[in-house]
């Protein structure tokens, strides 16, 4: 099997686009084809989705639209076509015979149907087709999605191979292979959970906040609970599945025992009322009023606050009442439904956590929470219910990733490893992902150790984040009291800190995926280098909280627009970093965040976030042999003119949208005083640390603006910034 | 007998030299007519009034105590002619605005009203300032027409005021209360329950008696989000009783002039103020003034402690003074020459004027949160208001006790006799300690409410300017007490950071309250003192004597008792822990 080296993929609509958008985003190039130029429109519109399907706009100028009826052969040099038309398998099967008639021999073809078995699929087929042809079955949006599951068939085994390499390691997805068995595993088991919850919710007279509240954080499932997950998935969506379910599964499977809701949908779907896609759902918007529907009459309320529960699962399934009543109902017979479904829709338990994990976005799947809760307790209670209950109820994930050994250091915000090979690890776990003290000393005292001990660092976060920057509750709290002292030693901390990892003796490497705001962004500008993953969120947002960067942002920055300028004089960098930190621009990926400077050329992109960790590792041995940290640099400023001309664009932006104010213009000029010199105008080369005690200084008379402290206030309170 | 002269000169001295009255309070549009020189003018008489009036009436009104009989309440002697004349010199409706019968003053001049007013009689002081209460909480939540026909009435004096909250089984815990709203169905309700504890709630001042209730409508939500506001009079418009009976009168330690009632509603007819279920939140936006008007009692009651301790020091003679010359056969010294004698009356006199300071400060900042035309300058006032009230009512009304207490002290065993007045003092300034929200309640409002509020904004309305003043670069006659005051600055800093943290933990923050509170008020009685002090650098003609005592007594405050915030902060941040550890059956 040759590799995957081009694309195709048929049909426009929201997967197809979205899956064609991935793909480019992995470097293939890419064929999209649709039904006269609805695959043109759908190329031009994908820039404005949101959340954004394309890292890059170069990945854009990957794809090439083309329509069905008269560009097939478009696809003739693609290694692999994906088809994502219309739910409709004679469609689906005239569409195969038509590829085959151009296709490449050898070229891999996949379905993204999530409803129509593969076997279905193969009906009258063209000789050959089963041996390449297989499910990849893309959760929405395909971009952001972690799980796909392939469903292999008779498929070349080689060729599947190449596939689920190219999916893992360049569409960085978590690849479960799948039977051939109606829903494959994370829809079979959603599907079950969702109409039973429900259902359940419906015979009990719950309201849907309360329904959402139980089937959420206590389970470790995402708060949008089982009707918020309605309104983003879509009623017909939803309705579509279980019809297909009602033809393709057993007359005795459970899922047809589930309580039935189907009247509550179609009255929905009659209302308009179909999801977050028409607007309105189970929940809508008054304003800034949030609204839920009454689950009787379907007229809309304000949504209540939800009811107060235990923080864990047993607790909460325990707990005396309707809601905890309710949470038994569902989970146990979910949980009864997961362990039915070995064997037959898997032989590996696992594979089922791991889907909901990746696919649902739970925290822990059905076996691992039958292991938190207690397997006999379970199993006990599922037969005092009447519930039938399967061996691999058993079968108990460990949820606790166990750790070889203790860390070597650590403290409450961030702890060292040794992940052997000589590379140390230095694991950032504070609270919100702030940068405290702790973290500062313990980022240090990283350095420190690696020094002497190891021969690479890599510093990383296990959570959805990098960090969100400093801790601006610590902050905000000294600068409140006036402890103006306090202040400067943690700014001095933060500085002396990310000094140490810069010129570390041994390389650092940043491991980062999510955000990385602010200082989290200030800290990795100063290691040796980067491994991100795709999801990268980079920015200097110190404005939106009323600060300028303080801990060697701006001048990490600067140093980079000036080895990247192509013109000379110190203007040209000077402008490009301050437009980057004025307008406190944040990069939607990180492809986008190479692109704003904020990783360098020789900084390195993993897809899949599994593999990030490995990558960043691999990345500080390849660069420990020989390393020399870097000199500390001359910088050339640009000089009170300098200033003079950044403040003049300031104005001009300013001049140009209603939405800059005037706090936002003096800023600005704080901030191009720090890039161009400061008062002092230092128009000669200058060492970079110059540009540091400038960054200090305008932090430190920035803490004393009331502007800038309701600025912080605000972005405390509702993680937004404030244009005051 | 108690020595009493109005303090005219601190109180211009605070308006015009540390808080510019001129540049502040008559800068807002309703006080454009108020200047200083019209305040002061309107103090003075208020002053003679305190002196000449309330003052002979203090020991009368403790000796006969209100009196009940068949449902009736008979105040001392004297006390009916008093509140004539309250009502003849127009003191009920200072603070009222005029187009609702009232002279629209100042709430700084009603503040300084009620301060002397406390000096010569805290008994006969509630009575108005209970009256004022009310017509403030009218005027803020009631309807135009029930405040037109309520509030001149209140504002003239020809009728009182009360609040009616407390119920026997709901004290500090309104939530708790029980008193019923019928709707009659012609848009007035039918009350019917029991209140206790309330001030001026049957007397025979004056005719008609406007009460407050508080009370559940039949539909309200359990606890406090239940409760509604109602106006409920003594009498209904015909001049009938309207089923309110006062059923007793509480025998008790001090303010015995002061009548404390039972009162019964017996389907009483009352009327809805503002919308249901609001009477908590409408309690709220009253308790500022409410609180510091209590406060203010503590500062009245150390003022008169003071005046009369200094004029039994100047003329008892007792033993030889050290480090004072004595001729031969000289005869034993004053006791003011004796250095503990003094220590204690410094100590009266300089935690008085500090608290009269921060009452005035708060005074001036709730007429700049109401009527200051720029909305961040509203703001920050509300802000400091608002961190400022729990302190001034705690550390004042304690202040004021303490000074009672010291008084006595310094009267020896006399002060221990019922004709020093000494004793009395101590008696009437307890209670301020534990009504309108006992002293441990505001050390929690202030450390459970208003530090986190808005994520610590309002401390900075404090720290950024105490802050600044006391690290400024400051004159030699200066330094003395900035030294201290930014060492006291540096205590409260440091404990305020800790609480961020550890406060989390609600246990530690309740413990910490109390002795947080007190090194807050402590500091910041010392960031006054700078001000006072950096004011009295250049007397204006006149003042030099006055501007001496001044640096003098900051000079004490710097030295003798600002250090006590060090110890405080070492307190508080040495934790829960052996305030919590002991098991309840130890005790």
């Amino acid at each position: 099997m040759s590799p995957i080296e081009r694309a195709a993929v048929i049909g426009s609509g929201t997967m197809g686009a979205g899956i064609a958008a991935h793909l480019a985003n992995a470097g293939l190039p890419v064929v999209m084809l649709d039904l006269g130029d609805a695959a043109t429109k759908a190329l031009a519109a994908l820039p404005k989705r949101s959340p954004p399907p394309l890292v890059s706009t170069a990945a854009a100028r990957l794809i090439r639209a083309g329509s069905l009826e008269h560009d097939l052969d478009m696809v003739a040099d693609a290694d692999w076509i994906v088809e994502a038309i219309v739910e409709d398998a004679e469609a689906k099967r005239s569409l195969f015979r038509r590829l085959d008639a151009v296709r490449r021999p050898g070229s891999i073809v996949s379905s993204n149907t999530s409803t129509i078995p593969l076997a279905a699929l193969l009906e009258g087929a063209p000789a050959g087709l089963e041996r390449d042809l297989v499910i990849t079955h893309f959760f929405n949006p395909p971009r952001y999605m972690r799980l796909l599951e392939i469903v292999p068939g008779d498929a070349r085994p080689d060729a599947v191979d190449v596939l689920e390499d190219v999916c893992d390691l360049r569409l960085g997805k978590t690849v479960v292979r799948c039977n051939d068995t109606p829903g494959f595993i994370a829809n079979r088991l959603g599907v079950y959970w969702i109409g039973t919850a429900i259902g359940e919710a419906l015979a009990r007279g719950l309201t849907v906040e309360e329904a959402d509240a139980v089937m959420g954080a206590p389970l470790g499932i995402p708060r949008t609970g089982v009707f918020g997950l309605m309104d983003i998935v879509g009623l017909g969506l939803h309705e579509q599945v279980n019809a297909s379910f009602d033809r393709l599964l057993p007359a005795d499977d459970a899922w047809r025992a589930v309580p039935d809701h189907g009247d509550l949908l179609r009255r929905m779907v009659a209302k308009g009322a179909t999801g977050r896609g028409a607007g309105r759902g189970f929940y809508a918007r008054d304003g800034a009023t949030r609204l839920a529907i009454d689950l009787e009459t379907l007229e809309y309320r304000p949504a209540a606050r939800p009811p107060r529960l235990p923080r864990t699962a047993r607790e909460l399934v325990e707990l005396p009442g309707p809601l905890g009543e309710y949470a038994w109902a569902v989970l146990g017979r979910t949980l009864a439904y997961a362990a039915a479904m070995v064997p037959g829709v898997t032989d590996r338990p696992e594979l089922i956590d791991l889907a909901m994990r990746r696919g649902y976005g739970w925290e822990r799947g059905p076996f691992a929470l039958i292991g938190e809760i207690g397997p006999a307790w379970v199993a006990e209670r599922l037969e005092a219910d009447g519930v039938a209950v399967t061996a691999p109820i058993q079968h108990t994930a460990t949820v606790s990733r166990s750790r070889p050994r203790d860390p070597i250091d650590g403290n409450d915000s961030a702890s060292l490893w040794d992940t052997g090979d000589g590379v140390a690890c230095l694991e950032l776990h504070s609270r919100a992902s702030a940068i405290d003290l702790d973290m500062l000393a313990m980022i240090s005292r990283a350095v420190e150790i690696a020094a002497t001990d190891f021969r690479g660092l890599v510093i990383t976060n296990e959570g959805p984040h990098f960090s969100v920057g400093a801790n601006l509750a610590y902050v905000l709290g000294l600068a409140n009291v006036a402890a103006w002292e306090r202040l400067a030693e943690f700014g001095d901390a933060g500085r002396r800190a990310f000094a140490a990892v810069k010129f570390a003796p041994v390389p650092v490497v940043g491991a980062v995926g999510g955000r990385a705001l602010g200082g989290g962004c200030e800290l990795l500008m100063h290691c040796a280098a980067v491994q991100a993953h795709t999801d990268t969120f980079m920015g200097l947002v110190e404005l939106g909280a009323g600060l300028v960067p303080g801990w060697g942002g701006c001048r990490e920055l600067l140093l980079r627009t000036s080895a990247a300028a192509s013109a000379h004089g110190p203007m040209p960098p000077a402008q490009a970093a301050f437009e980057t930190i004025a307008r406190a621009r944040v990069s939607t990926s990180a492809q986008e965040a190479r692109e704003l400077g904020f990783l360098r050329p020789h900084d390195r992109i993993t897809p899949n976030r599994d593999r990030l960790l490995a990558d960043a590792r691999a990345f500080a041995l390849e660069l420990a042999d020989g390393y020399a940290p870097p000199e500390p640099a001359q910088l050339t400023l640009a000089g009170r003119s300098g200033r003079a001309t950044l403040e003049l664009t300031a104005g001009q932006l300013a001049r140009a949208s209603d939405a800059v104010t005037e706090y936002d213009l003096h800023l600005a000029g704080v901030l191009a005083g720090v890039l161009t010199g400061g008062d002092a105008d230092l128009a000669t080369p200058v060492p970079e640390a110059a540009v540091s005690a400038l960054e200090a200084q305008a932090v430190s008379a920035l803490f004393r603006e009331e502007r800038t402290l309701q600025r912080m206030t605000h972005v405390l309170a509702t993680g937004r910034p404030l244009r005051n | 007998m108690l020595t009493y002269r109005a303090p005219i000169a601190d109180f211009r001295f605070l308006l015009r030299d540390v808080f510019d009255h001129d540049g502040v309070v008559a800068a807002l549009p309703p006080f454009a007519d108020a200047p200083l020189d019209t305040v002061m003018a309107v103090l003075e008489e208020a002053g003679g009034f305190s002196e000449q009036v309330l003052l002979p009436l203090n020991g009368v009104g403790d000796e006969q105590g209100c009196t009940y009989r068949d449902g009736a309440v008979r105040t001392p002697d004297g006390f009916r002619e008093a509140y004539a004349a309250l009502v003849a010199g127009g003191w009920s409706g200072i603070g009222v605005a005029p187009e609702r019968g009232g002279a629209g003053l100042p709430g700084v001049v009603q503040a300084a009203f009620e301060e002397m007013a406390c000096s010569g009689n805290l008994a006969f002081a509630t009575y108005p300032l209970l009256s004022a209460g009310a017509a403030s909480a009218l005027c803020a939540h009631a309807s135009a027409e029930q405040v037109e026909r309520y509030v001149p009435h209140l504002a003239s004096g020809e009728w009182s005021g009360t609040m009616c909250l407390t119920e026997a089984q709901a004290g500090t815990d309104l939530g708790l209360l029980r008193t019923a709203a019928e709707p009659a169905g012609d848009g007035t309700f039918r009350l019917n329950g029991t209140k206790v504890f309330i001030t001026g709630g049957e007397h025979d001042l004056t005719d008609q008696i406007v009460h407050l209730v508080l009370a559940r409508l039949p539909d309200a939500p359990a606890g406090t989000a239940g409760i509604s506001l109602f106006v409920v009079p003594k009498l209904r418009p015909d001049g009938d009783p309207n089923g309110v009976t006062c059923g007793s009168i509480e025998h008790k330690m001090g303010i015995r002039g002061s009548a404390t009632c039972v009162l019964h509603f017996e389907g009483a007819v009352g009327e809805l103020v503002g919308a249901p279920h609001a009477g908590m939140a409408q309690m709220f936006t009253m308790m500022n003034r409410a609180r510091l008007g209590v406060g203010i009692q503590g500062v009245g009651i150390g003022e008169v402690a003071y005046q009369t301790a200094v004029a039994y020091a100047r003329q008892r003679l007792q033993g030889r003074a050290p480090g004072r010359a004595h001729g031969n056969g000289a005869g034993a010294d004053p006791i003011i020459a004796h250095p503990d004698v003094r220590r204690a009356l410094l100590r009266m006199r300089a935690l008085t004027e500090a608290g009269r300071a921060l009452a005035v400060w708060v005074a001036v900042e709730l007429d700049v949160a109401h009527h200051h035309l720029v909305a961040s300058r509203r703001e920050a006032a509300d802000d400091l208001v608002a961190l400022l009230t729990p302190i001034v009512k705690a550390a004042c009304t304690d202040n004021g006790f303490e000074a009672a207490n010291l008084a006595i002290g310094v009267h020896g065993g006399a002060g221990y006799i019922t004709e020093s007045g000494v004793e009395q003092l101590a008696r009437d300034a307890r209670i301020s300690q534990i009504y309108e929200g006992t002293n441990g309640v505001q050390a929690l409002d202030l450390i459970g409410r208003k530090l986190p509020l808005h994520h610590g904004r309002l401390l900075r309305r404090f720290f950024h300017p105490a802050v600044a003043r006391a690290t400024a670069p400051q004159p030699a006659e200066l330094a003395a007490v900035a030294g201290p005051v930014a060492d006291a600055l540096t205590h409260l800093q440091e404990t305020t950071i800790w609480l961020g943290t550890a406060g989390r933990d609600r246990e530690q923050a309740a413990a910490a309250a109390t002795d947080y509170l007190r090194l807050f008020a402590l500091t910041a009685f010392g960031d006054l003192w700078l001000r006072m002090a950096a004011a009295c650098l250049e007397p204006a003609a006149g003042d030099a004597a006055f501007a001496t005592a001044k640096l003098a007594t900051a000079r004490f405050y710097a030295d003798r008792i600002l250090p006590e915030t060090a110890a405080l902060a070492r307190a508080v941040r040495s934790g829960k822990t052996s305030i919590t550890a002991m098991s309840d059956d130890a005790f």
